[in-house]
């Protein structure tokens, strides 16, 4: 038996949301005593799941259910408030349509910085250069800013990243939000090929058909909960099951800090289960 | 607020010095383009800067109210008070914001956040010392002969630099909480160069204002570098106000105790950061 790549071990994790936007000091001189009222959203609770080495992991659920929370205590950008998780392996994160490009620097730029950041030495990157930008097809735009990239050529751009730095471990958040047909079809030879290698992924997406397809196992997160943990088929035909109900309920948490570019959001409209 | 862990394979520790360095020369890198990208004459704005504000403060101050009489080689006295100023106003103002602006690329990776901070005010102490190359052709200008106690000039700028660096942590991480600190720290930053001896002398405060002011480790280091580099006159002097020589130590424990504390309160709130930014 080997080590499991990731063990998360009874992982919660709340959000504070002040019920008025507040972030100055007068109130707290105006009101010492008085404390901001805030609504704990409770994003993950006690939740446990071991992924395995080599393993294509689903995580689905509606928004809002704590997948991308999940994702990000995984990758260690948020802390958990109780609980323990385990990695077991090098980390790539692909996290929210990106890896945090800076808009005002150039893709060549960028890519020297997320990779330095994910690890990669000076040497390593000039050898991987071409590949990066080969994978995204972004050739002729390596020299323009990151701010006048659409958010196609951006999320081509970061996977290329995520995927030629050395890892074991891959997350996925939403590869396929806003690609084209192309290079959707791309990513899939991809995944084929981390199969091949042993490596491991986490793939969160709302595209099913994709989860059912190349995921061994998937997790249904209901409402920060744990739900159905099985093989990937089962998870998927358990979640189609309970959509009714859940579509109704509009998403609290996810993706409350970033104000999504106009493409993507309706990209994402297009991707919702019906 | 409890915690949960996260557990992640040790690195080696030389391997995780030798990652940490190269992130910060590229952020740096970047910080030092996007500074200056757009604008004609870039870098130089760096030095036209303190020049500028030299020029205006040398008429007003040193021509119209005449303190250039009582001060041997006022025009370097006061740039290089000038000088150190912006340094230490440009370090921590752009560090405190430096967190925040970052927080698309905080959202989505994990690295040591303390580089950011680290590479922002080195990138700043890479202009100061540019700076510094303006000051040395005044230093020529006045026919100021270098000596051995220049040497002295290293470790005084390495005392600053951890005092800037704990400053700039500490804004940073409250910077995260309240946006005010920006304000805040705006007229800090004001008031720190009038109860500062850059355009006038130590030696017009009363006694007991002092030793109060010397604490601050930018004034002591402001002090000891004039001394060296064009000479006080004694009663001007960090060695004089203290009288007694244990008495220097107190500026220098300011500036490790700010170090100390600043990495203190970062290393505690960086977990939450990403969410907050």
């Amino acid at each position: 038996m080997t080590r499991p790549a990731i063990a998360v071990d009874g992982v919660s994790k709340s959000f504070r949301l002040p019920h008025e936007q507040h972030l100055s000091l007068k109130q707290r001189f105006l009101h010492p005593g008085r404390r901001t009222t805030y609504e704990e959203h409770e994003a993950l609770r006690d939740v446990s799941v071991v992924v395995e080495e080599g393993e294509f992991f689903g995580i689905v659920g509606s928004n809002g259910s704590g997948k991308s929370t999940l994702l990000k205590i995984v990758g260690g950008i948020y802390r958990a408030d109780s609980g323990t998780v385990r990695v077991h392996g090098a980390l790539s994160p692909f996290i929210e349509l990106g890896v945090g490009f800076n808009p005002d620097l150039n893709a060549r730029d960028n890519i020297r910085i997320n990779g330095t950041l994910l690890g990669l030495t000076r040497r390593e990157l000039e050898r991987k250069f071409d590949d990066i930008v080969g994978f995204a097809e972004l050739e002729r735009f390596v020299d323009q800013r990151l701010r006048n990239y659409s958010s196609g050529m951006q999320l081509r751009l970061a996977y290329s990243i995520a995927i030629q730095v050395p890892f074991d471990i891959l997350l996925l958040d939403e590869v396929l939000a806003v690609g084209d047909q192309g290079f959707q079809q791309k990513c899939f030879g991809t995944f084929d090929r981390f199969r091949a290698e042993g490596k491991t992924v986490v793939f969160v997406s709302h595209d099913l058909a994709s989860v059912e397809r190349f995921c061994d196992r998937a997790l249904l997160l209901a409402n920060g909960a744990a739900g159905a943990l099985d093989a990937a088929a089962d998870v998927i035909a358990a979640y189609r099951g309970e959509l009714p109900q859940d579509a109704s309920s509009p998403g609290v948490a996810e993706r409350r800090h970033e104000p999504q570019p106009a493409a993507s959001a309706s990209a994402d409209a297009l991707r919702e289960p019906a | 607020m409890s915690v949960g862990a996260y557990v992640v394979p040790a690195r080696e520790r030389r391997e995780r010095l030798l990652h940490q360095a190269r992130i910060l020369r590229v952020v740096a890198a970047s910080e030092f383009k996007l500074k200056y990208a757009e604008s004609v004459l870039g870098y130089v704005w760096s030095l036209i800067k303190p020049l500028a504000i030299f020029s205006v403060l040398y008429f007003v101050f040193g021509r119209f109210f005449r303190l250039e009489v009582g001060v041997e080689h006022y025009p370097l006295y006061l740039l290089l008070g000038i000088v150190l100023f912006t340094y230490f106003s440009d370090a921590t103002t752009l560090a405190m914001h430096s967190i925040v602006t970052r927080g698309a690329l905080l959202r989505k990776l994990a690295f040591p956040r303390l580089v950011i901070p680290v590479s922002v005010t080195a990138t700043a102490a890479l202009t100061f010392g540019v700076n510094l190359l303006a000051v040395s052709a005044f230093v020529a200008w006045n026919r100021v002969v270098p000596s051995a106690a220049w040497l002295l000039i290293v470790p005084l700028l390495l005392e600053l630099y951890a005092f800037v660096l704990g400053v700039s942590l500490i804004l940073a991480t409250l910077f995260v909480r309240f946006r005010d600190i920006g304000q805040v720290w705006e007229l800090g930053v004001q008031l720190l160069f009038y109860a500062s001896p850059i355009i006038y002398p130590l030696g017009f405060l009363p006694p007991w204002a002092k030793p109060i002011l010397v604490a601050n480790p930018f004034v002591q280091v402001i002090q000891d570098l004039r001394e060296i580099v064009i000479g006080l006159p004694e009663r001007e002097t960090v060695a004089f106000v203290y009288g007694a020589s244990t008495g220097r130590l107190v500026p220098i424990g300011v500036a490790l105790a700010v170090l100390l504390a600043g990495i203190f309160v970062f290393r505690r709130e960086e977990p939450w950061f990403a969410e907050r930014v």
